[in-house]
């Protein structure tokens, strides 16, 4: 469907739930119905990842409904197409419609930054599974979310380094590129790769650059890493200019490592790259699968589909609202104060409890490695 | 800071070339369109953009290649090349033929204002590229590899790949034979003659329309030529691909001297040469900073560009 359209009807559907469309028909007088929202890109390029999301969202209400047999849990889905422009039209509807008690998200970190002032003037509580741009959850920027927004996720602080420790695994005094797409996500995880590398042991960093993410013609970038001499190739940016880029690198004959972030962790990255795409490394995040299979069969008898990207994030903020639901939160400011003095258990067996600025203090980055064009899970990077 | 230059200056030259190339062809629209029209035909980045999906489309599901099957080789290569190629003008030259037909025949025949048509252009490349980002669902799309990317030679340190000698040899060729038939055919002579004088051309019993659409048919197939080199080298495409290349290639006719054919040509390999240059220089991110200062400073002391406007300057 057209993104703007899918906009608008987005609009549309937030607007018709402000207006009070969404009022509750009571099956029965004991069953008691709240709403949580889920905001993120539903459709458009980006939709992929949002559905993956909102999938473990729906499937956490599934466990929480069966358990509970008299709360209905409606979930109101916001399409922001992981645009910022998007965002800020979408969320005024959200944050008016005063059923919605928190909000799984949103997704990415520039839709977050655009819809935050509107979510902010109603005290509606966020966690993200996603989101993980460090000026998020820092008070002295500009882009700060506090006091409503949280994430358990880990930052891109903690994903820097991660990447730089499982591109250089077991290359001998590892010689690293590093280069970026000019994007708001990339150009700071650069700089954490950068000081993640000065921590691991024989790697040095001979070189970097900086292009546009509407390159295709990567022949410059290619010509400094031949000079530099580099082993290691790390890119922080999207997987289909990581497609583009891997074939050209291929082509011209190096046969240095490849590894890029969470942005290029896409099953669609080894479908574009094809064989060019063999043993690239990617961080991301594990899904169920990665905390037992068990869980990820469960997930797929319930939902039809396999778990997808940050199902595990989106299950457990998902839960933490769910529980401030059961624990009778049931407006906007309690379930606000609720959240912030959360402590319980993520289903990776982590704890999760926000600090005073809406962080987590543990980041789950996999690593994942392309074998015959699939990304393959290699377990979380320690 | 030139260590990179230094030690690949012939790789990076020839890569360069072969961007050039492509740059050339695709400048080759705009600058027929304004060689004859005097307007800028804004829609030739999505002609462009339409022009990889032929190509695409061809290899992909007429020969049914995969991501995954092995090159093809000997007459089957050629084979794919070839129809690719030619599926590539095709698409390209129709959709520039549409263009022409709905942005600029009806309103020039009403003789409406010169803004009018370049809107009507702008809203048809909005189209075009929507019309692409639904049918693509937003994805980029990865062209299976049709020719293997062998290295036939090294040249003082540079590999000389197949695709990019194939390339450069081939957009060279289609572009002289475009350049003798604007020379030499009854029927560019008659472009020329609607370029110099459009009043004088029609008495003289030039049949405009016929003339405009051919026009816009041989910059369409230039360009649809480009979107097939693009795809041979890059292997990948998106519905906002067009804009890029547009911009650049529209920058090369600009600093070539819009309206002139040889112009398109020096100006797209100097775009090409210069980016790349530029980007091993300075960094990458310098590369758009530099091709558009080098830009403004020719246009300052050649406001026509290099190589001046049209074969024909005068024109009231």
């Amino acid at each position: 469907m057209n993104k703007k359209i899918k906009g608008s009807l987005a609009v549309v559907t937030a607007a018709a739930v402000a207006f009070g469309l969404s009022s509750v028909p009571a099956a029965s007088a004991a069953v008691k119905t709240y709403t949580i929202g889920y905001q993120g890109p539903l459709s458009g390029g980006e939709a992929s990842t949002g559905i993956d999301e909102q999938n473990a969202v729906k499937y956490a209400i599934k466990l929480f409904e069966a358990k509970n047999k008299n709360i209905k849990i409606k979930l109101v889905s916001i399409d922001d197409q992981g645009d910022p422009a998007v965002a800020g039209t979408v969320a005024p509807g959200v944050a008016s419609n005063k059923s919605v008690l928190g909000v799984v998200g949103p997704a990415y970190s520039g839709a977050t930054i655009a819809s935050l002032p509107y979510y902010k003037s109603v005290n509606m509580a966020l966690i993200s599974p996603s989101a993980t741009r460090v000026s998020l959850t820092d008070p002295t920027s500009p882009d700060f979310g506090g006091p409503i927004f949280h994430r358990v996720v880990g930052k891109d602080d903690l994903q820097g380094p991660a990447l730089a420790k499982y591109a250089t695994a077991g290359v001998k005094d590892a010689k690293v590129f590093v280069f970026d797409d000019q994007s708001a996500y990339a150009v700071p995880l650069r700089g954490y790769v950068e000081g993640g590398l000065k921590k691991v042991a024989g790697a040095t960093l001979v070189g970097g650059d900086s292009v546009p993410n509407t390159t295709t013609d990567f022949s410059p970038t290619i010509a400094k890493i031949k000079t530099s001499g580099a082993t290691v190739v790390i890119y922080t940016g999207y997987y289909s200019q990581a497609a583009v880029f891997i074939k050209q690198l291929r082509d011209s004959g190096s046969k240095a490592v490849f590894a890029g972030g969470d942005g290029v962790f896409n099953q669609e990255f080894p479908k574009l790259a094809g064989a060019a795409a063999e043993g690239s490394k990617v961080t991301g995040v594990g899904g169920l699968a990665g905390i037992s299979a068990k869980l990820e069969a469960d997930f797929k008898k319930q939902m039809g589909v396999s778990s997808g990207v940050y199902s595990v994030e989106s299950f457990d903020a998902a839960n933490i609202l769910l529980a401030g639901i059961k624990a009778g939160k049931t407006t906007r400011s309690s379930m606000l104060a609720y959240v912030k003095a959360y402590n319980g258990k993520s289903i990776s067996g982590n704890t999760i409890k926000f600090n005073a600025n809406g962080d987590i203090s543990y980041g789950l980055f996999a690593g994942f490695t392309t074998k015959n064009g699939v990304l393959v899970n290699t377990g979380i990077v320690k | 800071m030139f260590a990179v230059l230094i030690d690949q200056f012939w790789s990076l030259t020839i890569a360069g070339v072969a961007l050039g190339f492509i740059y050339v062809l695709i400048s080759l629209g705009y600058t027929m369109v304004y060689g004859v029209l005097r307007m800028i035909n804004f829609a030739n980045s999505e002609i462009f953009m339409w022009g990889t999906f032929g190509t695409v489309i061809t290899s992909r599901d007429i020969f049914n290649y995969t991501q995954t099957s092995e090159p093809a080789t000997g007459g089957k290569l050629a084979l794919v090349l070839v129809s690719s190629l030619l599926m590539s003008m095709l698409v390209a030259g129709l959709t520039a033929i549409f263009v022409e037909l709905v942005a600029y025949r009806r309103l020039r025949m009403k003789g409406t204002n010169r803004l009018a048509t370049l809107i009507s252009a702008i809203g048809i490349s909005i189209a075009l590229q929507e019309v692409m980002r639904l049918l693509t669902d937003s994805r980029p799309v990865g062209s299976p590899r049709i020719l293997e990317k062998i290295i036939l030679t090294e040249v003082w340190g540079a590999n000389i790949r197949l695709d990019t000698v194939i390339t450069i040899i081939a957009a060279a060729l289609i572009f002289f034979v475009l350049e003798r038939f604007i020379k030499l055919s009854r029927m560019g002579k008659a472009i020329r003659a609607v370029s110099m004088n459009e009043d004088a051309a029609k008495l003289m019993g030039v049949n405009l329309n016929r003339v405009i659409t051919t026009t816009f048919l041989v910059g369409g197939l230039a360009t649809g030529a480009a979107g097939f080199f693009y795809i041979t080298v890059f292997e990948y495409t998106k519905f906002n691909i067009g804009f890029t290349m547009g911009m650049a290639a529209f920058t090369a006719a600009v600093l070539g001297g819009i309206g002139n054919i040889r112009g398109a040509f020096y100006g797209g390999l100097s775009l090409g040469l210069l980016e790349v240059y530029a980007s091993a220089v300075l960094g990458t991110q310098w590369k758009a900073v530099t091709v558009f200062i080098v830009l403004v400073l020719v246009l300052l002391f050649k406001p026509n560009g290099l190589f001046g406007e049209a074969v024909q300057t005068t024109r009231a």
